[in-house]
């Protein structure tokens, strides 16, 4: 973090150096860094409710929406729409990782297949540079046309909105892989299929996996965007409940549940990647 | 156990606007059955090139190379290669790298295990079996190089500068074990250095290229007795020579560029 948060900390002495590393107490210092914001914003904006800010009635502070998701013993909707938030909370989670990890399996094997011959991926490269720009939100009248109202479409949705961007980012990385590593492959007797198991798949993992990484926000609004217009469940659900109720404590609590599961997923994401990964050369 | 032999060899690298490299260009050169041969020259001459070539990993421009009288196509099994920057594969562990081979050639997993733990013992790195190539020092990882290529008892073993990043007391120990597994099966050898010390140390026969393209001017038998000291009677003649030689062509080949001054401080230095 500390190298990204900008020019005052780059400027100044090197602070980063002298601590020892991977302490539990440089784990502390980072966490503490990073929840200094929130605490300075909730604050600020606890303190505008309590002093009579107009505004909160628009804005409820945490204080108010938590309180209200306590009252109402975390579940949201009437009748059978009824639903316990940690429900929403893990239904829109695992539509977004059932769709990326879909998109990025077939991703990699479509990259990796046309790029082994010349002439298809000369033919469909165009193609697929075509749809990749299009936004998963834009993918969401097709899904519900196809698949109805329900998981299916939110996972096609996070499918179609990752799987172009992801397949050229594989086609891209084959052609970089090094090709000393394939000439030593060979020389120790690899054939052309052990040459594209072992090393040239490998090569590329962590390279996909990053523009995986980069595409998850999108992928995550799709979702959201989905269950707002159609699928019947869900955090986006929930925020639209919200507004169909005019109730502005349960808008922000989806919005913070959102927020929250988001970030979670990405750490998940980084910690695949470090941990799996790792061979990536640093960017 | 493998005689390998080139004819006429040339190799130019293609390139686009006109930027093509002629790498090598009509290099003859037999190496017998079992025989030990240094190659010297300067940077760029297409040592690397050659050892390419003779792998199977590039198509010749004109000429022939053969093996055992057979026309090299491809990698042939039994012909191994150290490369010049070791070139592991980042995400195998050490053992994984070692036993790259043997997995391709689908050796059963405990003979490979077993293999791979004597040669990670031979080059003293047993300790780091679980480690990742780039927890290694730059010498450790030309070692897990040469082990990888040593663990398939080769027939003939092709080094691209294997010891340049060892210091001075590993790499007189990798000399000594590649002469004990040199003895021991009697692979052919092709040893790509830059120092003529360890040309002179180690090789029945030294041969000697040029840049721009490279060609071989000069072969070198060296007729010393085994086991050979730096301070052997004759070892610095054959150093003088070749010294002389080398000299020479890496002036010629820095003349070309522009930048005799600069070589001739590096050949003070060689
Ligand atoms: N893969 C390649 N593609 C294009 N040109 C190449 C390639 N490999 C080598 N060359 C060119 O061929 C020439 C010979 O290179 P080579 O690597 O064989 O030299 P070398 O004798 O091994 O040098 P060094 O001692 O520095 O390792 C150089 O001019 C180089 O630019
Ligand atoms: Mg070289």
């Amino acid at each position: 973090m500390t190298d990204r948060t900008g020019t005052f900390e780059s400027v100044a002495p090197a602070v980063a150096e002298t601590r020892p590393p991977g302490t539990a107490g440089k784990w502390g210092r980072v966490v503490l860094k990073g929840l200094i914001p929130w605490i300075v914003v909730i604050a600020i904006w606890e303190i505008a409710a309590a002093s009579g800010w107009n505004g909160a009635v628009l804005f409820p502070p945490p204080s108010a929406f938590i309180a209200y998701a306590v009252e109402s013993d975390f579940r949201v909707g009437f009748g059978a729409d009824a639903m316990p938030i940690p429900m929403a909370i893990v239904i829109s989670a695992v539509r977004v990782l059932v769709g990326l990890a879909i998109g990025f399996a077939a991703a990699l094997i479509t990259g990796i297949v046309i790029s082994a011959f010349s002439t298809i991926s000369d033919m469909l490269l165009p193609l697929i540079r075509g749809l990749a720009p299009i936004a998963p939100i834009a993918w969401i009248p097709l899904g519900i046309v196809l698949f109805g109202i329900g998981n299916p479409t939110a996972i096609f949705v996070v499918f179609m909105g990752v799987y172009f961007i992801l397949t050229i980012s594989t086609v891209a990385a084959v052609n970089a892989v090094d090709q000393r590593l394939i000439k030593t492959a060979r020389s120790f007797g690899a054939s052309k299929p052990q040459v594209w198991t072992q090393v040239i798949f490998p090569a590329v993992l962590p390279q996909v996996f990053t523009m995986l990484r980069i595409n998850f926000f999108a992928a995550w609004m799709a979702v959201l965007a989905a269950e707002m217009v159609g699928v019947k469940n869900g955090l986006g659900m929930m925020i639209i409940l919200g507004r169909e109720m005019f109730n502005t404590k349960l808008i922000l609590l989806g919005m913070c549940m959102v927020g929250a599961t988001g970030y979670l997923v990405d750490v998940l994401l980084v910690q695949i990647q470090r941990k799996i990964l790792w061979w990536q050369p640093a960017p | 156990m493998t005689t390998l032999a080139c004819h006429s060899v040339g190799k130019v690298w293609p390139g686009a606007g006109g930027l093509a490299v002629t790498a090598l260009a009509d290099i003859n050169l037999t190496v017998e059955n079992g025989e030990f041969v240094a190659l010297l020259g300067p940077s760029g001459c297409g040592k690397s090139t050659l050892l390419e070539l003779i792998a199977g990993l590039e198509p010749l421009s004109s000429g022939r190379i053969t093996l055992d009288n057979k026309p090299v196509t491809g990698p042939e099994p039994g012909v191994v290669m150290v490369f010049q920057d070791h070139s592991l594969f980042p995400w195998l562990s050490v053992k994984d790298n070692v036993g790259f081979g043997l997995a391709m050639k689908k050796v059963p997993k405990p003979e490979r295990e077993e293999r791979v733990a004597k040669m990670l013992s031979r080059v003293r790195l047993s300790k780091f079996a679980d480690h990742r190539p780039h927890q290694l020092s730059g010498g450790m990882k030309q070692r897990v190089a040469i082990a990888r290529a040593l663990v398939e008892s080769p027939e003939f073993i092709m080094m691209d500068e294997p010891f340049a990043a060892l210091d001075f007391q590993t790499r007189v120990l990798m000399q000594r074990f590649l002469l004990e597994v040199w003895s021991e099966f009697k692979p052919t050898i092709i040893f790509v250095t830059h120092h003529i010390d360890e040309a002179v140390l180690l090789a029945d026969r030294v041969v000697v290229m040029s840049a721009g393209p490279g060609r071989i001017v000069e072969e070198v038998r060296i007729d010393l007795p085994r086991p050979r000291r730096m301070t052997d009677p004759g070892f610095n003649d054959y150093r003088t020579r070749l010294t002389e030689t080398l000299e020479r062509e890496v002036m010629r080949a820095s003349d070309d560029d522009g930048l005799a001054a600069i070589a001739g401080s590096v050949s003070d230095a060689a």
